[in-house]
């Protein structure tokens, strides 16, 4: 049976594609000339106040909006509140009526959690990977969905009259660098726990290593001078050393790496949309997207890598 | 040169040369994974979220670099 010829492309007959690329074309061009570019190029035009965006002004510290019982509300706390009610009821709905042959949202999310819970396995193992996975999974979520919230238009123009001055109602959490913070020490936390739980000493041992040196300085005493086992039992505590700066720089790196790219994705955002108007901040968005999920991902797999070479035991315990 | 121009002038500096050391990283890293693939095309998967994790990484210091930026053109 042969499908009937359809004339046309992209569902739409010739006619009425015709007219959605002008139009599209058209929008293309008149947000070129109501930009800064275009302006600087033909010179100044009068345009409608709607067409043209106000040059942006990206601030770096979140306002605060109100206080509560003295603590400061900023916008992006709220925004992080909103992400998570958002999942919360997102789950609610999702796992309220589990069905053996699940519909189309129970199998997206089951094929999200599902390729993170298969992550976890594959890196930390059967049995670690499914102790893991409840915190890392969580990250994941947490900074995936905070990233596509902040994403979704209108966002971030709803404003809010503070003290006479206007500020975004809600902005991501992200772009806060209290809020990657925040994460950056429950990971560490996460990390340190299940190293001390699981490799206990062999955790400490990693980063206070005394045990060399003090053996053959202990055996000057009893007449048995080696000055090379004492120098490398130095050099054992020098290294115990740099393990601890590398475990207290991880979390500033974790901190900035995922602040540098929610905000500068922000700005750019800004200023794309500030050059050409309309046009320009498209396909930035789908960059965005990309981002906010690669970020997501780093964060929760660097966090399941440095846990997981927390509980393995190193071959500093073999000799 | 007046205190904004040279601070205009250290913004732009901080962050072009801040992203010279991460772009030659994620080359290399991109060299290499593209060099084990060739070799290697079943290891896919494992090669292209190992990559991907490492370029992370690299990125991460190309992003002070724009910190230092953003707060040198816009806050200081």
């Amino acid at each position: 049976m042969a499908e009937p010829k359809r004339r046309g492309c992209l569902g739409c007959s010739f006619p009425v594609l015709i007219i959605i690329v002008i139009i599209a074309l058209a929008i293309v061009i008149l947000g070129f000339l109501a930009g800064p570019i275009g302006s600087k190029l033909v010179g100044e035009m009068e345009w409608l106040s709607w067409m043209t965006v106000q040059s942006p002004e990206p601030h770096l510290p979140a306002p605060v909006l109100f206080h509560i019982l003295g603590l400061p509300i900023t916008n992006t706390v709220l925004a992080g509140w909103i992400t998570v009610i958002f999942l919360v009821i997102f789950s609610w709905v999702i796992t309220r009526r589990m069905k053996l042959v699940p519909g189309r949202l129970q199998t997206a999310f089951e094929f999200l959690l599902g390729w993170m819970f298969d992550l976890c396995k594959s890196i930390a193992g059967e049995e670690n990977g499914r102790r893991f996975f409840p915190v890392v999974c969580t990250i994941f979520l947490f900074v995936l969905f905070n990233a596509w919230l902040s994403l979704i238009p209108g966002f971030g123009s709803i404003e809010i009259a503070v003290h006479g001055h206007h500020y975004e109602l809600l902005r991501g959490s992200n772009t806060d660098v209290n809020t990657p913070l925040a994460i950056a020490l429950v990971s560490f936390i996460f990390v340190i726990f299940f190293g001390l739980k699981d490799a206990r000493m062999g955790f400490v041992k990693q980063y206070l290593n005394f045990g060399r040196f003090f053996r053959s300085t202990g055996r000057i005493f009893k007449g048995k001078f080696e000055p090379i086992e004492i120098f490398s039992g130095a050099i054992d505590i020098f290294v115990g050393g740099l393990e601890v700066l590398s475990l207290l720089i991880r979390n500033v790196s974790f901190t900035f790496r995922l602040f540098g790219n929610m905000t500068a994705g922000e700005i750019l955002l800004l200023i794309a949309a500030f050059l050409v108007p309309w046009v320009l901040a498209l396909p930035f968005y789908g960059l965005e997207l990309l981002v906010g999920f690669v970020q997501a991902l780093i964060f929760a797999g660097l966090t399941l890598v440095f846990v997981t070479m927390a509980v393995s035991p190193h071959e500093g315990e073999a000799h | 040169m007046d205190a904004e121009a040279i601070k205009m002038l250290a913004a732009g500096l901080a962050i072009g040369l801040g992203a010279l050391g991460p772009g030659i990283g994620i080359g290399i890293l991109g060299y290499g994974a593209m060099q084990g693939l060739a070799r290697n095309p079943e290891a896919r998967g494992p090669i292209m979220t190992n990559m991907i994790l490492a370029i992370a990484m690299a990125e991460a210091i190309g992003i002070y670099a724009l910190i230092v930026a953003i707060i040198l053109a816009m806050i200081a």
